[in-house]
């Protein structure tokens, strides 16, 4: 096994608020390795935003991470812990130097009254020592890699003045100027319809194979995983409950939760069949269930065992990783007729 | 992570969900409010003098006109109550008595001289001036002192005891501050609501007058209102006549304000929804869009409260406001000017500490309210 | 092109709205019972002088008041808007002459205020809205409240008790006896400015109060914003995150709020300007109001301000067109 290009152990987080402590993020791990696209799917309120930002060192200020959490990111033949930066300039590395970040609102993550232009070669000017000129250069290449027409023109534009799926181009082509590593492209698509979207994801297809770079794919949709992702995590409350190839798990779900989600997908050949969602609300961040953190909504609960033992993960035959305990009996179940 | 509740707790912390679920807007808000310290004390503080400002006949001992006042006692000094002193501590406390002389030694000027062997005892509840309350009669004061007067912040040139004339200028102030606040805001619901409401080119005309009576500076345009009584009205049609150029210069900020709460919230997602379930006008209004605004306008009013109060002083202080014997902050601080004064009577100061506790106590509230009515508020800091 | 009719229908608007105000101003002036000829005959008369009706007549039709509302209103306006505004019922001196200098001094003091309270406020609400530390928050927020509740007279008499009783003299007025009306000079310039920071400092005082809580509140509005956590996400930070992003677009609302700022100022002028015993066109404007109830001077005088304050609020307009890029595509389309 080849370095992972990035690699999360036991990252937990919580907030600082005036109801207390509120944890959002549970000994979350997983590596992502180069040129991988990586899925990370949820709910809202799963805790995948927090966990993406984490990588970046972006959550506020009243975040509080656990010690023994640790990122590191293996670029250029360093390793670097992520949680050891603490100045501006050491920050730079994964803060749109290695590591770069699109977000869900094209439109609110460009400054209104800049034009995309002036941001995009402010971009490249802090992460390196080229001229103005150079960058501008740059700049409007990766306009039209993406696909914008008249990318000179648009170099001098504002955000309001472009439609929305060139946003969310000029975005990608804002965040892909320093060639970074690894791209967190936070639910990039939930905001397009799905003409562009379809676009979008090609876009993004063909850049990481021309970039070689690696991809974090927050997103709540599974069909979008499907198609561009290798490999899937799905989180639940803060915890991350099986992990492994986008084929197998989609195939093959080990976790009632993931089962349930793929349920959920409205069914293509049978347009009459009622949808059948998840049962039950995602409990509030307060009060999170004790033992499994799905039990209380989950079809095959075992009862007291799921009530109060925390499942670990194990890893099944494929490769696949999943924390359930009904899964772990059934593995055990396996190996012991084989 | 694992271990269980029991199941008391259970009950508790479902009760309290229960009630922070089910809890009406006002309870939420106050919810909110009690947590801010600086606004509760505030909201004590202005409680206080409120009640102070109704009560002060009651509280006060002496009639704060011309009739209650001490001819022997002029410019003088503030009494200090002591329990103890050279001669022994006594229970009840007590004030010196003043001689006032005049005669050569001291070029003919008056001079008070201070006689700490004469000792003067404070009652309470004694019978004294007279004055009306409610509509009814009353005589008791809360303390006197037994023989001549007492003054505990001083008096003023014509010998008026500073103490009583205080508390009743801040009820004053107040009323007048409610009344203008009420008008202008009676006006601005009207002129904004239907700007706010029909949207259109009568929304435009409105605005341009609004926009230009806001334009306008308020206090010249008040001094020029102002200045058209005639001294030939009585101190209560003065009285009322400051509130309503009050009210009448005031209307436009809030008048944008309604308006502009209309605009955003007429179109609202909410609203639409809420007609498409069949609920009348009168019933869209009633429940959906008076609600969601009512807590703003409180916070508005409640803001321009200390800006009528000051105002109205501004007015006074020069003249062109109430007189006597109707007596606010603002006639009080007439004197002030005076070089004279300035040097040898600072008392004369004190009424404006409580003003600037009023006003600070409703910008306190004001803020503390805003914060808590506003239900996107971080409650970060 | 399109900018340029951008500004004239600005302008054009701005004229309508000063037509209005005189309107209002010129209708004020006229609600004061009994007409220019009779008060000054009154004056006459009181002065020994035996008055008829005719007489009042006579002076009626010299001084052109019996020709209707309308026209002159008319009339007022247009000489108004070449600042003329005609002679003083009371003085019956030139009100242009009066008000002289005395109107520009007490716009220079008001605009000096304001650029101080910004000059203050804009970074003190930075800081107060960026800063961590709850005890700079606190501090800040106390001065804040103090600015506002303790008004500028009030400030303006603590200041007056203080130099009275400490320095034995008062710090009043705008000029020292020998420069008061002598010709402008280097000297008379030097004098002005040692003695009218006290005006400015006391005008500034709640201004600075007010702009320092609506930067901070702006600040802490566009800090929360997405887009400068994108900013941050692309390796910006520092004082370049901060001047670049939230503050470059507060600043918008800013410039918008000058002219009601200015309006404030206004407010305060004539109170200060009286107890500070200036010689300028506020306390003039007490004088002609409590006093002498001239209304021709005192509906001058507010027509002067007021359409400072419009002559502000249009050069505001025009700088945020220039400024925001949204503003300026969407008058260029």
């Amino acid at each position: 096994m080849s370095t992972p290009l990035i690699s999360v152990k036991d990252l937990t987080l919580s907030f600082r608020t005036d109801e207390g402590l509120v944890k959002a993020v549970d000994h979350v791990s997983f590596d992502i390795a180069p040129g991988e696209v990586m899925g990370l799917v949820g709910e809202s309120g799963s805790g995948k935003s927090v966990t993406a930002k984490s990588l970046m060192l972006l959550n506020p200020d009243n975040a509080v991470y656990d010690p023994k959490s640790s990122i590191t990111l293996n670029v250029d033949d360093q390793s670097i812990d992520v949680f050891s930066l603490k100045k501006p300039k050491e920050q730079m590395v994964i803060r749109g130097g290695a590591i770069s970040m699109i977000f869900q609102e094209p439109m609110a993550s460009f400054a209104p009254a800049i034009s995309i232009g002036d941001q995009m070669v402010e971009q490249l000017m802090i992460h390196s020592t080229m001229t103005q000129s150079r960058a501008k250069e740059i700049s409007i290449e990766m306009l039209t890699r993406v696909g914008i027409p008249d990318p000179a023109q648009r170099f001098s534009q504002y955000a309001f003045e472009f439609s929305g799926g060139m946003r969310q181009r000029a975005m990608v082509a804002m965040a892909l100027s320093t060639k970074p590593k690894l791209l967190i492209a936070d639910e990039p698509t939930t905001a397009l319809d799905v003409t562009i979207q379809a676009q979008v994801i090609d876009l993004m297809k063909d850049l990481v194979k021309e970039f070689h770079m690696a991809i974090l794919f927050i997103t709540h949709d599974l069909g979008v995983i499907a198609q561009t992702a290798d490999q899937v995590a799905v989180m639940y409350l803060g915890k991350l409950i099986e992990k492994g190839s986008v084929r197998q798990v989609l195939r093959n779900p080990q976790h009632p939760y993931t089962r349930g989600l793929l349920d959920a997908l409205p069914r293509l050949d049978d347009l009459d069949t009622p949808l059948k969602p998840v049962a039950g609300d995602i409990p509030s961040p307060l009060d999170r269930p004790p033992g499994c953190v799905f039990h209380t909504r989950c079809p095959v609960s075992l009862g007291s065992e799921c009530e109060t033992i925390i499942p670990e993960f194990i890893t099944n035959k494929d490769g696949q990783q999943v924390a359930c305990l009904l899964a772990e009996k059934d593995a055990q179940k396996e190996e012991a007729e084989a | 992570m694992t271990n269980t509740t029991t199941n008391g707790d259970v009950n508790v912390d479902q009760k309290r969900k229960e009630a922070y679920f089910t809890a009406g807007q006002g309870q939420l808000i106050w919810a909110r409010f009690k947590k801010q310290t600086a606004a509760m004390v505030g909201a004590g503080i202005l409680i206080v003098l409120i009640l102070a400002g109704i009560f002060a006949p009651f509280l006060t001992p002496y009639d704060p006109t011309i009739d209650g006042r001490n001819k022997d006692y002029v410019y003088g000094a503030p009494n200090v109550p002591k329990f103890c002193d050279d001669n022994g501590c006594s229970f009840r406390p007590f004030v010196y008595t003043f001689n006032r002389t005049r005669s050569i030694a001291t070029n003919f000027r008056w001079v008070t001289e201070v006689d700490k062997d004469a000792r003067r005892y404070l009652t309470f509840l004694p019978e004294g001036d007279k004055y009306k309350f409610l509509g009814m009669n009353f005589t008791t004061h809360l303390f006197g002192v037994d023989t001549g007067k007492i003054h505990l912040f001083g008096t003023d040139s014509t010998g008026k005891d500073i103490f009583s004339r205080t508390f009743h200028a801040i009820n004053t102030s107040l009323a007048v501050g409610t009344i203008g606040v009420f008008i202008a805001f009676v006006l601005a619901l009207i002129i904004g609501g239907i700007s706010g409401y029909y949207g259109g080119w009568i929304d435009s005309a409105l605005q341009m007058m609004t926009d230009t009576v806001r334009t306008i500076p308020a206090i010249p345009l008040f001094m020029a209102l102002a200045a058209f009584m005639p001294d030939t009205w009585s101190s209560e049609t003065r009285f009322l006549f400051i509130s309503m150029i009050l009210g009448f210069v005031g209307w436009p900020t809030l008048a944008r304000r309604v308006r502009t709460h209309l605009l955003t919230e007429r179109n609202q997602e909410y609203v639409l929804a809420a007609q498409l379930c069949g609920a009348s006008a009168g019933h869209v209004i009633r429940r959906h869009l008076l609600p969601s605004f009512t807590s703003y306008i409180i916070v508005d009013l409640i803001i321009s409260f200390p800006y009528m109060v000051l105002s109205e002083t501004a007015l006074s202080f020069i003249g062109l406001g109430l007189k006597d014997p109707v007596n606010s902050l603002g006639v009080m601080l007439q004197n002030v000017t005076d070089p004279d004064v300035l040097l040898n009577y600072q008392w004369h100061f004190i009424p404006v500490l409580f003003f600037i506790t009023l006003v600070l106590a409703f910008v306190f509230v004001g803020d503390g309210l805003r914060d808590a009515a506003d239900p996107y508020a971080d409650t970060k800091k | 092109m399109q900018f340029f009719r951008f500004a004239i229908t600005r302008a054009f608007l701005a004229m309508i709205t000063l037509i209005m105000v005189s309107l209002i101003v010129f209708s004020l002036m006229e609600l004061v019972p009994g007409d220019c000829a009779e008060r000054y005959l009154a004056f006459k008369s009181s002065q020994g002088g035996a008055i008829t009706i005719a007489d009042i007549d006579a002076e009626r039709v010299r001084l052109g008041l019996d020709r209707p509302y309308l026209v002159r209103w008319g009339s007022w306006i247009f000489n108004a808007f070449q600042g003329e505004f005609g002679n003083s019922c009371i003085l019956r001196v030139n009100i242009a002459q009066l008000l002289g200098d005395k109107f520009w001094i007490s716009l220079w003091i008001c605009l000096a205020s304001l650029f101080v309270a910004y000059l203050i406020a804009i970074p003190v609400g930075i800081i107060s809205a960026t800063s961590k530390s709850p005890w700079a928050n606190n501090s800040l927020r106390f001065v804040s409240y103090l600015g506002l509740a303790l008004p500028n007279f009030l400030l303006a008499l603590m200041i007056m008790l203080f130099s009275t009783v400490y320095f034995g003299d008062t710090l009043t007025g705008l000029f020292s006896k020998e420069f008061r009306d002598a010709a402008w000079s280097y000297e008379r310039v030097m004098d002005f400015l040692s003695r009218a920071w006290l005006p400015v400092f006391i005008l500034a005082w709640s201004a600075t109060a007010f702009a320092i809580q609506t930067v901070r509140a702006l600040m802490s509005d566009e800090v929360g914003k997405l887009y400068v956590t994108a900013a941050a996400a692309r390796g910006v930070s520092g004082r370049r995150l901060l001047w670049r992003y939230p503050a470059r677009h507060s600043l918008g609302p800013i410039i918008n709020s000058l002219g009601f700022d200015l309006n404030r100022i206004f407010n305060e002028l004539p109170i200060v300007a009286l107890i500070l015993t200036l010689t300028e066109a506020g306390s003039l404007l007490i004088e002609a109001l409590a006093l002498s109830n001239d209304q021709q001077l005192a509906g001058a005088i507010i027509f002067m301000l007021t359409a400072s304050i419009v002559a502000i609020n249009f050069v505001t307009d025009i700088i945020l067109a220039l400024t925001d890029p949204r503003v300026r595509r969407s008058i260029l389309g």
